[in-house]
């Protein structure tokens, strides 16, 4: 009993570090742009397809130089389509075209991989062996999913606090207009946020592609759960995706084992309309000042 | 004698202007041309005699009236739903597992699928009275997603991956000239989808709802709930759509959980943005490209059609964002609607009718009282107990440096905010805690950027002051609104100037007949002509129909020459208040002009 309450935890932590790592990518992007990238999923889909492709089985050097190269490409993908997401706001008087924008991106990149690969899901040999925690045999990869959330969590605070790049992107975030009269490159700072954003959700894909589904479907449901967990955090919030992935995954993982595999999905989405109607603003969320 | 024979003129005028002003928009003629292209697309393949193109058709038109209540839900109240096939398929599938597993009545068994898409909408309502904008978009994308593992893993009521048939016979059988009951029935709900639309469009709800779509705190301050009519969409669109679930079920006599995965909200969604997205026939021009295109005329490249619903919305966003009809519409109205430069809005005409020649004095009686108002933003208080009374007909200029707590003020008087202490009241009853949509009734106010809605043509914009009300209008407004009505029926308001669109927002007020008017700096980027006229205005409203005004403004000549009380803030608090003669010499007020000019 205790120790399937153990399993129940520990990866419902690890799966849920990855949902936070997908809120904190989103967070990124909300920020500097206001916009939540509903390819998200996909981008992270993607960064598991290229460890499939360039990693599987190979050695340690291998593996990092090609975490590396996968990261980078995400993230020029992931700004060229902020990029593409940006053109139709600079004019028109209605700003949430990116909705739509994103999701046609996010239907494309999931067409042309289902077009490419097949509707299979791909498994991935991972780098870092199994381990026991209290005797219980776990994935490797769980170890680097909430290894890279701890990672990515320190790392953006200090990108975020410590470098003009990021101070500038965080003026963004809290006044688009003063950012802009104080002579902030605007667009050029929105476009290195998305490529942030997805140097990050790239890279988690990479590093967790022994434990997820690398299929074309799965990505709206990883996007989707990402997003719940940034809701339950607070929307902007870091901090709060440290709480709402792993609290997310071990609801989601609770379901599976008292209910059913089947009904993870419906769980995440009663947990969102629940936190929706209660708190809209999630646990670390501010309610913003009202501008009229 | 003379002002009769002027009132004749103008309104000759009007008439012979109304004939050769175009439509302010083509909802109408596109109403007639969506009907007649369902119509033919409808019944002309029974006519032909092709059995291939009457299922087509009918599974088509019915994605069409699901893709009118999309448009619907997506402009008109301005939700981004990704759900609408989960609430097709939960019309379907209730209907099937009634009808099919249950062998109850067909009537019946409609009637339970129509109550359960009901339920399925709420649980898209339900956060859309809390919350807007994307989230609700993941709401409905995750429900999308969840909805067709339900229907496999819940096998044991709906069949699994196996499905439901149904056979229905009279549904198919010839009633005349070979027409069906179903292909006449999915024939005309498409049509009365539209006509639907339509309706909603011209009603108070329908207006109603649009503003709470584009400006939340513009439609509280006009009494409408935004939360209330996100959520009234929500439910109007789960009707309309689980009625289109009903027909689905004899049309395609069979139903799977693959039918209703995410695929096909996605149709419905992009089929919105296609076609164009607002426009009365862009739902029917969209399903024709989005899901005609890919499943029937590629039908050999069927697995290509997610690929190319997304390329055609990405192509659509990107190269023309008004989708296909809306492109036309533009252009349409690009060569017809004209503005009328200066003279597009004038209301003096208008309003000299109105009430009789009787001057109204400032009475002693305190119409708007704040006694000790506090209102903190976190540790910075805007409003710092505040005392106020503003008494019953006088203008009441509310003065001070930028930051010093005015709009702070005025915010907490429509209720757009709350005082943290102390409390307020309007014609002595106490509002403290009153919502902004039960103020309206008694308070109007005017926006620092006048709240102008587009997409409405320049009475409708004036009408939603008529539409506030609770009560009857009195005689004089009545015949006020109709004037108006006459003459910008079909004018566009998106052409008017910045004072013009002002006037607007003060003319909402007097149609709603609110005893007080707050105006948030009114004079901002008025010329200096528009100033006297703005300032003639305000002493109209406020002799002539007795109306209370409480003016926050930085002219202070402005402020002088019409202001019977001045109150003078700094930082949050109230520094001194009295007449103008009195407070041009106070010392509170002497270092507000530059140079001491009034000393």
């Amino acid at each position: 009993m205790l120790s399937e309450v153990f399993i129940i935890v520990v990866r419902g932590i690890a799966i849920g570090s990855i949902f936070a790592l997908i809120a904190m990518s989103f967070n990124v992007t909300f920020g500097a742009t206001r916009i939540l990238n509903f390819a998200q999923g996909n981008l992270l889909i993607m960064g598991g397809f290229f460890a499939f492709f360039l990693a599987n089985g190979v050695g340690l050097g291998w593996w990092v130089l090609m975490l590396l190269v996968a990261g980078g490409l995400i993230a020029l993908f992931s700004a060229f389509q902020g990029w593409i997401t940006l053109i139709p706001l600079r004019s028109s008087v209605e700003q949430d075209s990116w909705i739509i924008s994103t999701v046609a991106v996010s239907v494309i990149l999931g067409a042309l991989m289902l077009i490419t690969q097949g509707p299979f899901a791909y498994s991935v040999q991972g780098v870092v062996p199994p381990f026991r925690i209290l005797g219980v045999r776990t994935p490797g990869a769980y170890a680097l999913a909430i290894g890279a959330l701890i990672f990515w969590y320190i790392a953006l605070r200090l990108f975020m606090t410590r470098t003009f790049v990021g101070l500038a992107i965080s003026a963004l975030s809290q006044d688009f207009d003063a950012a802009r009269a104080a002579g902030l490159p605007v667009r050029r700072l929105q476009l290195v946020s998305f490529a942030i954003s997805g140097l990050l959700v790239g890279t988690a894909g990479f590093l967790v592609a022994p434990v997820i589904s690398i299929s074309p479907d799965a990505a709206l449901r990883y996007v989707l759960n990402g997003f719940v967990a940034v809701v339950v955090g607070g929307l902007g919030s870091n901090l709060g995706t440290l709480i709402g992935g792993p609290l997310v995954g071990v609801v989601m993982m609770l379901t599976a084992y008292q209910i059913g595999g089947a009904y993870q999905d419906m769980a995440s989405l009663l947990i969102l309309v629940t936190i929706l109607m209660i708190r809209p603003q999630g646990l670390f969320g501010r309610t913003s000042a009202r501008q009229v | 004698m003379n002002t009769v024979n002027t009132m004749t003129a103008r309104a000759g005028m009007a008439v012979e202007e109304r004939a050769v002003k175009p439509r302010f928009n083509s909802d109408l003629p596109q109403l007639w041309i969506g009907i007649a292209l369902i119509a033919i697309t409808g019944l002309g393949p029974t006519l032909i005699g092709n059995t291939y193109w009457v299922h087509t058709f009918q599974l088509v038109n019915i994605y069409i009236a699901a893709s009118v209540f999309q448009n619907f839900l997506f402009v008109d109240a301005g939700q981004k739903s990704f759900g609408q096939g989960v609430l097709l398929g939960i019309g379907a599938y209730v209907t099937a597992i009634a009808f099919g597993l249950h062998g109850m009545s067909f009537g019946v068994s409609a009637l339970l699928g129509l109550g359960a898409a009901i339920l399925g909408g709420l649980l898209f309502a339900l956060p859309a009275l809390r919350v807007q904008y994307f989230h609700l978009g993941f709401v409905t994308l995750s429900a999308a997603i969840v909805f067709p593992q339900l229907l496999m893993s819940l096998d044991k009521w709906t069949n699994g991956i196996n499905g439901i048939s149904i056979k229905l016979d009279w549904i198919h059988g010839d009633l005349f000239l070979g027409f069906s009951p179903l292909t006449l029935l999915v024939t005309l709900w498409p049509m009365a989808t539209l006509a639907t639309h339509y309706g909603l469009r011209r009603s108070r709800l329908g207006r109603q709802m649009r503003v709470a779509a584009v400006s939340p705190e513009a439609a509280r301050t006009l009494g409408i709930k935004p939360g209330m009519m996100r959520f009234t969409a929500f439910i109007i669109a789960a009707i309309g759509t689980g009625i289109c679930g009903i027909l689905y079920l004899p049309a395609t006599g069979y139903v799977s959980p693959q039918g209703f995965n995410v695929e096909l909200s996605f149709v419905f969604f992009f089929a919105v943005v296609v076609g164009g997205r607002g426009q009365m026939l862009g739902p029917v021009i969209g399903i024709w490209i989005v899901f005609i295109l890919p499943n029937i005329a590629l039908a050999q490249f069927v697995e290509y059609r997610l690929l190319m619903y997304g390329v055609l919305t990405l192509a659509a966003i990107m190269l023309f964002p008004d989708g296909i009809v809306g492109s036309i519409e533009r252009w349409r109205v690009k060569r017809g609607v004209t503005g009328r430069g200066e003279q597009a809005f004038r209301v003096d005409s208008f309003l000299e009718g109105l009430e009789g020649t009787q001057e109204h004095k400032p009475s002693d009686d305190v119409v708007v009282e704040v006694k000790g108002g506090t209102k903190r933003f976190g540790a910075v208080v805007a409003v710092d107990k505040v005392d106020l009374k503003v008494r019953n007909g006088e203008i009441h200029g509310l003065i001070g440096a930028n930051g010093s707590g005015k709009t702070s003020l005025l915010n907490v008087l429509s209720g757009l905010s709350r005082l943290n202490e102390g409390s307020f009241m309007i014609n002595r009853r106490d509002c403290t805690r009153l919502p902004a949509d039960r103020i309206a009734t008694m308070l109007g106010r005017t926006f620092q950027t006048p709240r102008i809605f587009p997409q409405f043509s320049l009475w409708e914009n004036l009408k939603l002051g008529m539409d506030a009300r609770t009560e009857a209008p009195s005689a004089g407004i009545l015949r006020l609104a109709g004037e108006l009505e006459a003459e910008f029926e079909n004018d566009s308001a998106e052409l008017l100037s910045h004072g013009q669109r002002r006037l607007v927002e003060v003319m909402r007020a007097v149609l709603k007949e609110a005893d007080v008017v707050l105006f948030d700096e009114p004079a901002a980027g008025l010329s200096s002509s528009e100033r006297e006229n703005f300032a003639k205005l305000i002493r109209f409203l406020s002799r002539r129909m007795n109306k209370t005004i409480i003016l926050v403004e930085h002219d202070l000549d402005l402020v002088w020459g019409i202001a019977d009380r001045i109150t003078v803030m700094e930082q949050g608090r109230v520094v001194a208040s009295g007449d103008p003669a009195s407070m041009a010499t106070d010392p509170a007020v002497q270092h507000m002009f530059i140079g001491g000019r009034r000393a």
